[in-house]
């Protein structure tokens, strides 16, 4: 295996990359870039252009426009089994006439290693993925869960630079993809390689990455840190794709410095610009975590760094927990606030009752697209 | 299979109506073969147990050159008709226009034997005086006599007959190939070529083999494009066919259609078995696979 490097190294490149099926664009001129050793996550809903972006990486469909760069080297012509990558893939990917020990084996038969190098590195490998004694077992002997280690040990027995993985835990029941969520994220560490990731469940993906790129329509539409996508999600897509957002439309009014008042028809928000290019007269979205939102008596007054607004009561919904509150702005829109739990605070308000909800300026994110 | 609210009665009426059809459509043949055993031939009163009939048969020039011809024919069909089923599955598999290529694989099916047998011979003949006309023509005496009835038309006639078979059979078996494979073993480092031999055609073995039996069993079957393609005196059935309709009957026809009956039914019945066992193995794991993976 690789040692992590110290000093960063680019991995993956992709430079306009796109695919086309007929007149159907899967992927549309996407650029991106991926350090060495980074546990790289592609998240978006379905039929997105994720897992046609791996495929890309991988070599399994040839680019209709633009490169892939695989430490430095343009690999966009080269099939899958000359790239230095290796894949697990969804299910169904393991060789039902194999055992255990030659599906892990296979890829260093071919390169005819030596027998006993063979047994002993594969042997290693199924201790790393806790299936050691598993070895002599068909695959329709194991669980879903196990078949997705003895894929993960092939492709990583073969000490290839890139990993990729293609909705990997799909298959799997709550408990195990979490569990197997953070086996993979220790095992990346362990050997160092660059992972990529391709998942439509942001839990896994918040669990796992280093880095995401949120890829919906074929297009790349933000990278960043797991926290900053969540946080700071820069493009309203994003906010209404990762967590739980409330988004409020308006129109900026005022331009303070660093901070834009924006009136949403029903009450004047203030909400940092953080270098965005919003300007006044123009339409933009704000949008505020479910879990950043404050249920308050109705009249509480707004301060410089807290922003409040008046609401209608609909209703709470009990999920363990948290506790969901639904409340109705002025003009007819929904907002969720969401709390933990509490008898008490749960059963205050009463459906149909004013209310207020607030939170901090800082929590509150602008979009203009 | 049974529900849990059925009748015994009907269930057991199911099973004497599915004997009872292919008892009648087996009982002719086992007739056959009854008589081919009998010394005195059919209509005797008396049934002397023999083998000399077929010693007959075996011993006759003409027959068993007719089974030698029959045989070659068949191994050059298999070699030929087996790998283009094969390619013209893979091909179904990848193609986005699957109707339009199953009509087209399939559609000798729905021509008549004789019929497709006799275009076939014109268009030989045709193709044949073309070729001579243009070899005349630029002075090459070799691209004369390419389609002369012989081997080679024949050849054709049943790669046309068998190749819907063969492409049928081996695509069934492909059904429950996963592609996913393939580019899991290019993944490890595989080309296309080592991929197909140590993944996927381990996995489709049991569908090229039958298909082969098949159409080893059809060259032995098939009588009118072969009589119209090379004529009615070179292949088993044609013999046995001529020597019926111009001698009849005799002990050593029922001979060759005994060996003709019990050669294809062990070769369809290994087939069926050996698809059985392999069915019920697959349905096995395919069960396994799809119980829901819980948390270890």
């Amino acid at each position: 295996m690789n040692a992590p490097s110290t000093s960063p190294t680019i991995a993956v490149e992709a430079v306009d990359l796109s695919k086309n099926y007929g007149s159907v664009a899967a992927l549309r001129s996407v650029s991106f870039s991926i350090e060495s050793g980074k546990y790289f996550v592609l998240l978006g809903p379905s039929g997105g252009g994720k897992t046609t972006l791996l495929r890309l990486i991988g070599g399994f469909i040839r680019p209709s426009g633009g490169r892939v760069l695989l430490h430095g080297h343009d690999v966009s012509d080269l099939p899958a089994n000359l790239r230095p990558t290796s894949m697990v893939f969804q299910s169904y990917a393991l060789f039902p006439h194999m055992s255990v020990v030659g599906n892990v084996a296979y890829g260093l038969k071919l390169r005819k290693l030596p027998k006993d190098e063979i047994a002993s590195k594969v042997e290693g490998m199924l201790d790393l993925v806790g299936l050691a004694g598993y070895g002599m077992r068909m695959p329709h002997e194991l669980s879903g869960g196990q078949q997705q280690r003895v894929q993960l040990a092939r492709s990583l027995v073969l000490e290839r630079d890139i990993l990729l993985l293609d909705e990997p835990l799909a298959s799997l029941d709550a408990k195990l993809r979490k569990d197997m969520c953070l086996e993979l994220k220790h095992i990346q560490e362990k050997v160092g390689i660059t992972f990529i990731h391709v998942t439509h469940n942001q839990e896994e993906a918040m669990a796992i990455a280093d880095r995401i790129a949120i890829i919906a329509n074929g297009r790349l539409v933000e990278e960043g840190s797991a926290r900053d996508v969540y946080e700071r999600p820069v493009k309203r897509f994003t906010a209404e794709f990762v967590g739980e957002n409330n988004l409020i439309d308006g129109r900026v009014v005022a331009d303070a410095g660093g901070r834009l008042k924006v009136d949403t028809g029903f009450a004047a928000i203030a909400v940092d610009k953080r270098g965005s290019a919003a300007a006044v007269g123009e339409t933009v979205s704000i949008s505020v975590r479910s879990e950043r939102i404050h249920l308050l008596d109705p009249g509480a007054a707004a301060k410089d760094d807290i922003q409040v607004i008046p609401a209608d009561y609909v209703e709470a919904v009990y999920l363990g927990l948290t506790t969901s509150h639904l409340v109705r702005l002025a003009n007819g829109s929904e907002i969720i606030v969401r709390r933990l739990s509490n008898t008490e605070s749960d059963a205050k308000f009463v459906s149909g009752q004013t209310v207020s909800i607030s939170w901090r300026t800082e929590n509150a994110q602008l979009h203009i697209d | 299979m049974r529900d849990d609210f059925s009748s015994e009665w009907g269930y057991r009426a199911k099973w004497a109506y599915l004997l009872t059809i292919v008892g009648a459509l087996l009982a002719p043949v086992f007739y056959v073969i009854y008589i081919s055993f009998n010394e005195l031939g059919f209509g005797a009163r008396v049934y002397k147990f023999t083998f000399d009939w077929y010693r007959v048969v075996l011993g006759d020039t003409m027959l068993v050159g007719s089974l030698k011809w029959t045989v070659y024919l068949a191994l050059a069909v298999v070699a030929t008709t087996v790998p283009m089923g094969l390619f013209s599955a893979k091909l179904y598999k990848r193609t986005r226009h699957k109707v339009l290529m199953v009509t087209l694989m399939l559609a000798p099916l729905f021509v008549p034997a004789d019929i497709m047998g006799s275009a076939l011979l014109v268009y030989f003949k045709h193709l044949n005086r073309t070729f001579e006309t243009i070899g005349e023509a630029i002075g090459a005496d070799w691209m004369t006599a390419w389609f002369e009835l012989g081997f080679l038309t024949a050849l054709i006639g049943q790669i046309i007959y068998t190749l819907p078979y063969a492409f049928v059979v081996i695509l069934i078996t492909m059904s429950r190939y996963r592609p996913q494979q393939t580019e899991a073993a290019r993944a490890c480092g595989a080309t296309a070529w080592q991929a197909f031999c140590q993944v996927e055609f381990p996995q489709i073995r049991a569908g090229v083999f039958s298909a082969a039996a098949f159409v080893v069993i059809l060259s032995f079957n098939e009588a009118p494009r072969t009589a119209l393609l090379k004529g009615g005196f070179d292949t088993f059935s044609n013999v046995l066919v001529s020597q019926m309709l111009n001698v009849g009957m005799s002990g050593e026809s029922y001979a060759m259609a005994g060996i003709m009956s019990i050669v294809a039914m062990t070769a369809v019945g290994a087939i069926l078995i050996y698809t059985m066992i392999r069915t019920e193995r697959l349905d096995r794991r395919a069960r396994a696979a799809a119980e829901p993976v819980m948390s270890t």
